[in-house]
């Protein structure tokens, strides 16, 4: 079982919350209760990773507002929604709003469990390329001011000569700078520099 | 069997309409049954729309029978035999022409109305015509008063039945019987009546001048009686002028006056009134069949609900289920553990027992049984609930009078369950707010039409003005342990009961429940 992550079990009634976080810390996982949406967007921190199991109608804003509302503060949290009357526009007003998957209750705990691994894989896969991005970053760091520029213009397609018309300075030292940037970031060829230099400046889960 | 039951209902007929025959003989012209009232047809053609126009040659036989024993058979027996078959085969043809074209009973829609009254005034016009005509043919009636006696015929005819036929319709139908005599047990239709006739001897005695002169007034009581009694009281109150201007045509000397034009009259009040009756009948219909709708509708969204509540404890009850297995299956877990856990599930149990106990009590009570209850009774049943409610937290409860208020029409349990839902609302409000001196307070003030106004307010927070518009939606809830819905429910049964159930716009918790007092 991953370690750093938790289900967040966010429902109004205190024996479907009891219950799930009962089963759910014998299957071990780590849980956190919350009563209402309001509760765990209040504790939220942005470290937090896991993925919240939220029911869709509680005293407040609903389980798809909570997941609006992550997204809007830029949490990445995968959401699955647990409703007790599975009516169709709420199902597809869930999944545009990308949740992981939509719960019947009463639900089967393997159902549960398979649209928690979902999530979990998800979230997973989030970490690593919030990592990457936090590599390159780091990477990119060393580079120095000329040579930013030098991987910003390579990037856009200009070839050697363009670049050092546009930075006033020889062909023949913009290809010195490359050699350098690709020994500092460790790439085998252009193409794997503009790769790198378009992934910093875009983050992968961007829309 | 059949000649037997034939015979019997014969033997029944002919001495009825040969006394019918008998009474309505009245201003003749000539020695023939040419009247301005003749309510025996109504009796051969209601026999034969109920019970086929295989009875028409008894029909036959009875008038033969009448015509000579009540009129002396003034045209000879040719005459009384052709002058018999013209009239029951006249007769049969409009029992047939009833029973092909109605599609219910006459009393039910104005449309079956409306094809009853065209049937039976053409029909009868035409009977007349053959019967005036045979009698010209034999030279008993001269050219010149051969118009005057059809317009005769046709009037006494078309009053007769028109004025008959509901009222034996009505007899004969088993429920509407038992609507007669509900009215007849009414007080205000007895007063109806009494103005009824006291307007009749009016016309006839009270007033100079030819009754038709004042006979309009007979409109004014008519009126009165069918739009508060309908059909039934309609019917009624047609014999009853009907009997009353034959009387008072019978005190009078003969052809003193018109006695054409006042059956004229007569059949003028006649339509008024049925049609006048119909339509109240039809409104209160299409107001019954719209509140049986809203219950339906209360009863589905009952059922709705509850499903969705009977989740809860569904999922909980699966999830312990689930965890006890893990806790047994790995060996580790604790007997304290598993003790409690399966306490747990036994709870939730319960809890979906008591949902599936709310809905058998809800559909017991579903078919919405309405009755006079008074407003007292309904505060201290609150009184009751309220302190039930309220037992555990420190609030004080006031529960108004209801003295002086009219007695509501309502489904006492269902309006127990509305309470029950404001009563508990209002203590939870407190109870969460953590309110130290709370205080509930349930009144009764009437209403404008036919209403009382209940308000239940507590001195909690109110409902916050965010929260207004979802409040009565089935499944929104403020509360941390409800489904929400209790008010959709409350306020699907205020409406089912034709009142209204609001939430009001204060800083304090306040609703108003609306419903109906029994009309007097």
């Amino acid at each position: 079982m991953p370690e750093n992550l938790s289900v967040y079990i966010v429902d109004d009634d205190p024996s479907v919350r009891d219950s799930l976080a009962l089963m759910l810390g014998l299957d071990g996982y780590r849980v956190a209760l919350y009563a209402n949406a309001e509760a765990f967007l209040a504790a939220l921190r942005e470290e937090w990773t896991g993925c919240v199991l939220a029911d869709l109608r509680l005293p407040g804003a609903s389980g798809v507002e909570l997941q609006a509302a992550l997204r809007a503060r830029g949490s990445g949290l995968p959401v699955i929604i647990i409703t007790g009357h599975g009516d169709v526009p709420t199902a597809r007003k869930a999944f545009q709003a990308q949740a992981v998957d939509f719960l019947e209750k009463p639900f089967d705990h393997v159902q549960l469990l398979a649209a928690i691994r979902t999530a979990f894989a998800l979230e997973e896969r989030r970490i690593q390329r919030a990592d990457a991005r936090r590599n390159e970053t780091r990477k990119l760091a060393v580079l120095t001011a000329r040579e930013r520029e030098v991987l910003d213009h390579a990037a856009k397609g200009l070839h050697a000569k363009e670049i050092a018309r546009v930075l006033g300075i020889s062909a023949r030292t913009v290809e010195v700078h490359k050699a350098r940037i690709m020994a500092k970031l460790g790439a085998r060829n252009v193409s794997e520099l503009v790769r790198f230099a378009l992934a910093v400046e875009a983050p992968p889960d961007a829309k | 069997m059949f000649p037997l039951r034939y015979l019997r209902d014969a033997l029944v007929f002919a001495p009825c309409y040969i006394a019918l025959d008998w009474a309505s003989y009245i201003d003749p012209i000539g020695p023939f049954n040419i009247t301005p009232w003749n309510p025996q047809p109504a009796l051969a053609i209601v026999w034969m729309m109920l019970a086929g126009i295989g009875h028409a040659p008894a029909v036959l036989a009875t008038i033969a029978i009448s015509d000579v024993v009540v009129h002396g058979s003034p045209g000879g027996p040719l005459i009384t035999l052709v002058t018999a078959v013209v009239l029951s085969t006249g007769y049969a043809a409009i029992a047939w022409l009833l029973r092909r074209l109605l599609t219910g009973s006459v009393l039910d829609s104005t449309r079956q109305l409306t094809i009853f009254v065209c049937v039976v005034m053409t029909a009868v016009a035409a009977v007349g015509a053959t019967f005036v005509g045979a009698l010209y043919a034999a030279s008993l009636v001269e050219a010149g008063a051969a118009l005057d006696a059809w317009a005769r015929f046709w009037i006494g005819d078309a009053v007769g039945i028109l004025v008959t036929a509901p009222l034996l319709l009505s007899v004969a139908n088993p429920e509407r019987r038992a609507n007669l005599l509900s009215l007849s047990r009414r007080p205000e239709f007895l007063l109806q009546i009494t103005v009824l006739v006291a307007t009749l001897w009016l016309i006839f005695e009270g007033l100079a001048g030819d009754p038709s002169d004042h006979f309009y007034l007979m409109f004014l009581p008519h009126i009165w009686i069918a739009a508060r009694t309908g059909m039934s009281g309609a019917i009624v109150a047609i014999a009853v002028v009907q009997i009353g201007v034959v009387l008072g045509i019978h005190t009078r000397p003969p052809s003193s006056f018109p006695v054409v034009e006042l059956q004229a009259l007569v059949a003028a009040l006649t339509l008024t009134g049925l049609y006048l009756g119909m339509m109240l009948d039809e409104r209160e219909r299409a107001a019954e069949n719209l509140r049986q709708s809203l219950r339906l509708a209360a009863a589905g969204e009952m059922a709705g609900a509850i499903a969705h509540e009977m989740n809860q404890p569904l999922t909980a009850l699966a999830n312990y289920g689930r965890a006890t297995e893990m806790l047994l299956g790995s060996g580790a877990g604790q007997p304290a553990e598993l003790r409690e856990t399966i306490g747990k599930m036994l709870v939730e149990g319960q809890r979906a027992a008591d949902i599936v106990r709310r809905l058998r009590d809800f559909f017991r009570t579903g078919s919405t049984r309405l009755e006079a209850i008074a407003v007292e009774d309904l505060l201290s049943a609150a009184r009751g609930i309220g302190a039930q409610l309220a037992r555990d937290h420190a609030i004080e409860l006031t529960v108004g009078s209801g003295n002086g208020l009219p007695a509501l029409f309502i489904d006492r349990l269902q309006v127990e369950v509305v309470l029950r839902n404001l009563l508990s609302n209002a203590v939870e409000s407190i109870a969460t707010a953590g309110i130290t001196q709370g205080r509930i307070a349930v009144e009764a003030r009437p209403d404008h039409e036919d209403r009382v106004r209940l308000v239940v307010s507590d001195n909690g927070p109110g409902i916050a003005p965010a929260d207004r518009g979802g409040l009565f939606e089935p499944f929104v809830s403020g509360k941390p342990t409800g489904m929400g819905l209790g008010l959709a429910v409350s306020r699907a049964i205020a409406e089912a009961h034709g009142g209204t159930l609001e939430a009001i716009a204060v800083a304090h918790g306040e609703f108003h429940l609306v419903l109906p007092c029994l009309k007097t």
